[in-house]
């Protein structure tokens, strides 16, 4: 199988497209009303121009390029020290816009493939998934902890290992081995099952998607898990009958939609399959009249957009040929593969629920400081930018907090700790789980 | 290495000595504290260029103040040492402003970034020099206030552009954004804090820098070479809930002056600006490409605001009024519709697509600069013409702006010109145009703003030297070791 995964070299002419004129630095909307947020988490505990959005990590690039920034610790540091989180992608108008990214995780490739990377911090992580296939040194049979309630009430989950279903719930990692974020997966399966649908996981056999490895730039280790995946996904196709991936995680969400449709066998591999984000398939099943909620949650509640379900996967519309304006011109972007309104439907949906909007939302939504290998790499960082996050959840009056994405949720618990919020962070499915009328309830 | 690497490497240049660097940091860190500066190469290097031609110059520590005393402190041991100190915000000009020419010390003030007073009666604003527009327009906003928002980054600072002498989206009603300027606090070169303008006499009243002589003419202007200004006080302005936008185009840049010329003596519109179809294009065409026939050489939008319908009504049927008389004149003035993107870039402030330089340099390659002058209205069409001429043979768009201020005849001339950065000779080609482009303006009555080194020096040819001298006089009163910015005056 091959990969498309470029080098920072072939990235140079993007690069040489940035003209340093720092939109990026700032999330604004001319509205009327005009709004305006930090967007760079690095930029607003750093400062410094070179950890400020993109212009700054395009700053490094440039160096690391022309031989004029030669590695050390404070320039592997520095590169490390950013969330990927996109928001300054979000503001560029620029040709290389759709390769910021891309640019800032190049980088980091090249620091690893030169030895000097990633943190040691990240090297713990990537040696446990050499080891267990997962980043968190969890024994495989670890994997299948958060199931054992389902068992003893009788529901066990189908082993796809063994029994055919239409549905795989890709868990994830950090559901299941992260027991602060355990409640995400448990809600999904109870959820799932209330509903009646045919599904099953992978259980010990499940592997890391991969998603944390190519993040902190290790390329080779991402195509190892990756391709035992797409193997994976293309067996559970033929041979059980999976038509369609459910993952609650939106690194897993993202890694299996986007990175791994970097290989050459993406189409292939995944014709006949559909993957879905939980918020995504239970919307679909609201608009056609399937949930049904009884009893209600009288909490006012907001909304955190994840980095991987939101602006990651914006797409952008490129001038290929130069029929527009020339060959490579940035053109558009297409954000209709972002899961903005399906999670707020679903609250909105869910009786008693007073919704209430962060300042800077959606496309312009604060990281939780968690991504881009920085809880691992930079615990400290991450959990301080989650409480500026959880901070701007309370200016809004609200009580919960809600998002999907366990990497999120865990970090944004951490925030909360920090600052002594009473702001309860909850996964969207555990909101769900708690109102949904199952068909035995019927 | 690359053809390139060894080219950008022959262009940073350093001037610290090594074997200093350890005993400066050490006191910089007592001042700012460990996290606020650093001698780190990669961090300087983020601050060694910018979107200009000016060659990239690094820095030899990067400071960060949060508070004036610090600014105090660090420019008293700056001066004591003799270390230049540059001031920075958003590093977003177009001249190369904030290349350090002679290293030491890059004083980054973006953490000075509060919003310390909003007087929605008074309609006067205080801010700090890290306030970006962005940032100032949300605020303004919840009071329906505005300020004349440039065509720049909307993480540009505001203090920068006005004390710089920078434009806005209001010039034609209320004069450059530094005229907008209602009293200063200053640090001097030396250390002292001062304070000019009402804000000298009552600490919290910002209102007004007249009648006092007007010391403020101390700081605006200098770029940075004069002090570091912690706080300005601004006109604010209430926002009309009506807008209307005339547009018209013609073939000939002296038709529009002419209708220019005759609208501006209405005093009707926030800004009056004419662009050329290079400008108007979305973005700029890089190289030189040719008008298609057909096309018009010259757009204007003439932004107008009102009350009430009855007060749009009057502004339209003076307008009318007006160009009913360009065309009896004879002249090629027509109603026209704007293209779209460019007619949102420039009225819909701050934005994204100017100020992104999405409708500046997207397509050239990084860079962009400009001859940017103040001009006597009646020499724009023949410096226009000549700029053409100089700019197509260098096979650059002559992509020029004009904008009446306050109804007085004269203002913004400029060429916005984007080239490939990425290219040596390409960045050399247009740096040579802009300075042939800007000798022309100059020699016509024209004076720069915000001036690239090339530009102060072609200034210094020609001016009185009774002026040269007081202003060598002044700096040397200001700033007696010459730490702050130097080389840019090019005195």
């Amino acid at each position: 199988m091959d990969w498309k995964i470029a080098e920072l070299k072939e990235l140079e002419d993007k690069i040489w497209r940035c003209t340093a004129c720092g939109t990026c630095k700032v999330a604004y909307d001319y509205g009327p009303p005009p709004t305006f947020g930090e967007i760079c988490p690095a930029g607003t505990e750093f400062g410094f121009e070179g950890f400020m959005a993109s212009k700054g990590k395009i700053a490094f690039a440039r160096g690391i390029l022309s031989g004029e920034l030669p590695w050390d610790d404070e320039l592997l540091e520095a590169i490390y020290k950013c969330t990927v989180c996109a928001g300054c992608q979000n503001q560029c108008q620029l040709d290389h816009k759709p390769y910021i990214p891309e640019i800032i995780e190049a980088m980091r490739r090249k620091a690893v493939d030169e030895g000097v990377g990633p943190m040691p911090l990240h090297k713990n992580l990537l040696q446990s998934m050499k080891n267990y296939d997962n980043p968190y040194q969890g024994p495989r049979r670890v994997r299948n902890d958060w199931t054992r309630p389902f068992k003893k009430a009788g529901k066990p989950i189908k082993d796809l290992n063994d029994e055919p279903a239409p549905v795989l719930f890709f868990v994830g990692c950090t559901g299941a081995f992260n027991t602060a974020a355990r409640a995400v997966p448990t809600s999904t399966a109870s959820i799932f099952q209330k509903l009646g649908i045919d599904f099953g996981i992978l259980g010990e056999n499940e592997i890391c998607c991969g998603s944390t490895a190519m993040r902190v730039g290790d390329s080779e280790e991402f195509k190892r898990v990756a391709t035992k995946n797409l193997e994976t996904f293309k067996w559970l196709h033929d041979e059980r009958g999976v038509k369609t991936i459910i993952s609650s995680c939106a690194g897993c969400y993202r890694a299996i939609k986007k990175d791994y449709s970097l290989s050459s066998e993406y189409d292939k591999v995944m014709e006949g399959i559909e993957v879905l984000h939980t918020a995504d398939y239970l919307n679909r099943l609201y608009k056609e009249g399937k949930l049904q909620f009884k009893g209600e949650l009288p909490w006012k509640v907001t909304y955190h957009d994840p980095c991987h379900t939101g602006r990651h996967l914006n797409k952008f519309i490129i001038d290929q040929e130069g029929k527009q304006l020339w060959k490579g011109a940035y053109l558009d972007e297409d954000q209709s593969a972002c899961l903005y309104e399906q999670p707020r439907d679903l609250l909105k949906a869910i009786p008693g629920i007073e919704f209430v909007e962060m300042k800077r939302n959606r496309a312009n939504a604060f990281c939780c400081g968690g991504g881009g290998g920085v809880m691992t790499g930079f615990g400290e960082w991450a959990t301080k930018n989650a409480s500026l996050r959880i901070q701007e959840g309370e200016d809004t009056g609200a009580e919960r907090i809600v998002s999907i994405c366990p990497f999120c949720h865990f970090n944004l618990n951490e925030g909360a700790k920090r600052i002594s919020s009473q702001i309860k962070v909850h996964d969207l499915t555990e909101l769900i789980d708690q109102v949904l009328v199952g068909k035995s309830d019927d | 290495m690359s053809e390139l690497s060894t080219l950008q490497k022959e262009q940073v240049v350093t001037a610290a000595d090594p074997g200093n660097v350890d005993s400066v940091l050490k006191e910089l860190r007592k001042i700012v504290g460990d996290a606020n500066c650093t001698a780190s190469r990669h961090i300087r290097y983020a601050y060694s260029y910018d979107m200009s031609f000016v060659k990239p110059k690094l820095p030899d520590y990067v400071v960060m103040t949060e508070k004036v005393e610090q600014i105090q402190e660090l420019l008293r041991f700056a001066n004591k040492e003799k270390i230049p100190v540059v001031p920075y915000t958003g590093g977003t000009n177009i001249g190369g402003l904030t290349i350090p020419e002679r290293g030491g010390i890059l004083l980054d003030l973006k953490k000075m970034n509060n919003i310390v007073d909003i007087d929605p009666e008074a309609h006067v604003a205080v801010i700090e020099p890290g306030v970006s527009h962005a940032k100032l327009a949300d605020a303004l906003y919840k009071h329906k206030l505005r300020f004349g928002w440039p065509v720049g980054p909307p993480s540009a600072s505001v203090m920068a552009c006005a004390v710089s002498h920078g434009i806005g989206g209001l010039n034609a009603k209320y004069g450059l954004n530094s005229q907008e300027i209602t009293s200063m606090e200053v640090v001097l070169p030396t250390g002292e804090l001062v304070r000019v303008g009402s804000c000298a006499i009552r600490h919290d009243a910002w209102h007004s820098c007249l009648p006092l002589p007007q010391l403020d003419g101390l700081f605006k202007g200098w770029l940075g070479s004069s002090g570091v200004v912690t706080k300005i006080g601004i006109s604010v302005h209430p926002i009309p809930p009506l807008l209307k936008v005339f547009t018209v185009s013609c073939d000939k840049v002296e038709d529009m002056y002419s209708y220019m010329l005759n609208l501006s003596n209405y005093e009707m519109c926030d800004d009056l600006t004419a662009v050329s179809w290079w400008l108007a294009q979305v973005p700029i065409p890089y190289p030189f490409r040719p008008k298609p026939n057909d096309a018009p050489e010259w757009f204007s939008f003439a932004t107008t605001t009102s009350w009430t319908e009855k007060e749009k009504e009057a502004r339209e049927e003076i307008w009318e009024k007006v160009f009913e008389e360009e065309q009896k004149k004879g002249t090629s003035i027509k109603r026209t519709v704007y293209p779209e993107e460019a007619l949102k870039g420039r009225t819909q402030l701050p934005s994204q697509v100017v100020g992104s330089t999405k409708n500046y340099c997207k397509q050239g390659g990084a860079g962009i600069s400009w001859p940017g002058t103040f001009t006597p209205a009646k020499v724009w069409a023949p410096v226009y013409n000549k700029w053409k001429d100089i700019l197509i043979a260098h096979n650059l768009s002559p992509s020029v702006r004009m904008s009446m201020y306050r109804g007085v005849h004269y203002g913004m001339l400029r060429a916005m010109i984007p080239f490939n950065k990425q290219s040596a000779e390409e960045t050399e080609n247009a740096r040579h145009a802009i300075v042939e482009c800007l000798k022309v303006d100059l020699d016509a009555g024209g004076i720069p703003y915000k001036p690239p080194i090339d530009f102060a020096n072609e200034i210094i040819k020609r001016a009185d030297p009774g002026y040269l001298e007081l202003l060598r006089r002044m700096k040397k009163f200001l700033d007696p070791n010459d730490i702050m910015n130097p080389g840019k005056l090019g005195i």
